[in-house]
């Protein structure tokens, strides 16, 4: 009422004036005036705010189809395939698996007969994903008391728990087998870690984190372009010598070679749209 | 599909080693191609031309996109070692091939080679170009005497059939 403009309110002062029992209608409150006249007003909490972004549609949510359901170019039964994306929804239905990536940070409970309470949490990055089906794989690496440990998950294992995403990010690379090469910082991650918000919308945001490596020997030769792996400080470890003798294995017809092609676009299409329905049944 | 033993139980392998090698075996087979291209009708070992055969379709398939996409550009750039004929290949082959999809090449076995080393050979061609048909075309000879005497029987055979029917 104080938001009204100056000759209404005058206005509105000129009948309380006329009617003085009404004093109390100068109140925010009419309606709850009314109605308890008599003793002292009972508090109504607010109806709490229903936020509704319009802004925010359905075709704005970020696509995200998980890359095991996308079968491997090969010649299996594709029958093998649709059975097995059958069950792998039937899972995702009581089981919540989040999207995540390769540079990820989770956390995952799984069932442990040897443990106190019978549930194993871990904290890692996630290195690699792996695997297509069923059968499809991820493995978290973390630094516990300065050694390094790499734990390969299951994603439709019936022992996986929970599945939380601390932080959702991806790095350059889609394959981090060298944090294992890497100095230990790069895969020491606090256990207590608080989960990191994250937009749905969008797109990923990527860490464009370079890592510093150990000397030599690695695991892999990890400077070949094979790996193309653009994360790893190379200029730190090897001298340019080194980094252009690397290049006797590059393989720039690649690209080219038509028969290596694997297009699952229209694939992956199908499948999402074969996923989405079968999950809101 | 290849018949062999060795296609059979393929492990993955989809290609056949050519060559001294993945570069050499992918250089060979420009070279090919851009003879294909050139002159539309080729004649190579039978291995190199089925090999040839699906690079050639699917080159096809890459101009069917137009000039203007890029992806379809480096290939074009890549795989047509003469580049004279880049234009040819946007402008005559993807025109031809415009309703079709799939199926562009014709391969068609001929005898081994005599002179060198009595290797399998093959013809590998574009449908539709302005060379003479590989396989004869069937002649229409309707109006000879037995096609119409065999004509005329198969009429009264057909009469006889119905006139039984109606009994």
């Amino acid at each position: 009422m104080a938001a009204c403009t100056g000759r209404t309110t005058m206005g509105l002062l000129r009948i309380f004036r006329n009617y003085p029992q009404y004093e109390r209608l100068l109140s925010t409150s009419l309606l709850r005036h009314n109605v308890t006249s008599d003793g002292p007003p009972k508090f109504t909490p607010p109806s709490k705010p229903v936020i509704i972004d319009k802004t925010q549609k359905e075709a704005s949510l970020r696509r995200f189809l998980s890359p095991e359901f996308i079968p491997p170019r090969q010649r299996t039964n594709p029958v093998k395939f649709s059975i097995e994306r059958k069950d792998m929804i039937q899972r995702r239905k009581v089981l919540n698996i989040p999207e995540f990536y390769a540079g990820s940070i989770l956390a995952v409970t799984m069932t442990d007969p040897h443990v106190n309470g019978n549930l194993n949490r871990f904290v890692g990055i996630c290195i690699q994903r792996s695997g297509k089906g069923l059968g499809a794989t991820f493995i978290l690496r973390n630094v516990v008391d300065g050694q390094g440990v790499e734990i390969c998950y299951e994603l439709y294992s019936p022992r996986m728990r929970k599945i939380e995403v601390l932080k959702l990010e991806k790095r350059l690379d889609d394959n981090l087998m060298y944090l294992r090469d890497a100095l230990p910082e790069y895969s020491t991650f606090d256990f207590d870690m608080q989960p990191v918000h994250y937009e749905i919308t969008g797109d990923v945001p990527v860490n464009l984190l370079k890592v510093k490596m150990r000397p030599k020997p690695w695991s892999k030769r990890w400077e070949r372009p094979k790996f193309n792996i653009k994360g790893i400080r190379f200029d730190l470890c090897l001298t340019p010598e080194m980094m252009e003798h690397a290049q006797k294995w590059s393989e720039p017809w690649r690209p080219y070679d038509m028969l290596k092609e694997y297009d699952t676009s229209s694939l992956e299409e199908q499948i999402f749209k074969e996923v989405q329905e079968n999950l809101k049944k | 599909m290849r018949l062999t033993l060795r296609a059979l139980i393929s492990h993955g392998r989809v290609a056949r080693r050519i060559g001294l090698g993945p570069e050499s075996r992918i250089n060979m087979l420009r070279n090919i191609l851009t003879g294909l291209v050139r002159h539309e009708r080729i004649e190579t070992t039978r291995a190199r031309a089925d090999e040839v055969r699906f690079y050639a379709e699917k080159l096809i398939d890459y101009a069917k996109k137009g000039d203007t996409n890029e992806k379809s550009m480096k290939m074009a750039d890549f795989w047509l070692t003469e580049k004279d004929l880049i234009p040819k290949l946007f402008q005559v082959l993807a025109v031809r091939f415009e309703n079709q999809t799939g199926g562009y090449t014709r391969m068609a076995r001929i005898p081994n080679r005599e002179n060198l080393d009595r290797a399998s050979m093959a013809v590998l061609e574009y449908k539709g170009n302005p060379f003479p048909p590989l396989f004869p075309v069937k002649r229409v000879s309707e109006l000879n005497l037995l096609n119409q005497l065999l004509k005329a029987y198969r009429e009264e055979k057909a009469q006889m059939v119905s006139e039984k029917k109606d009994l």
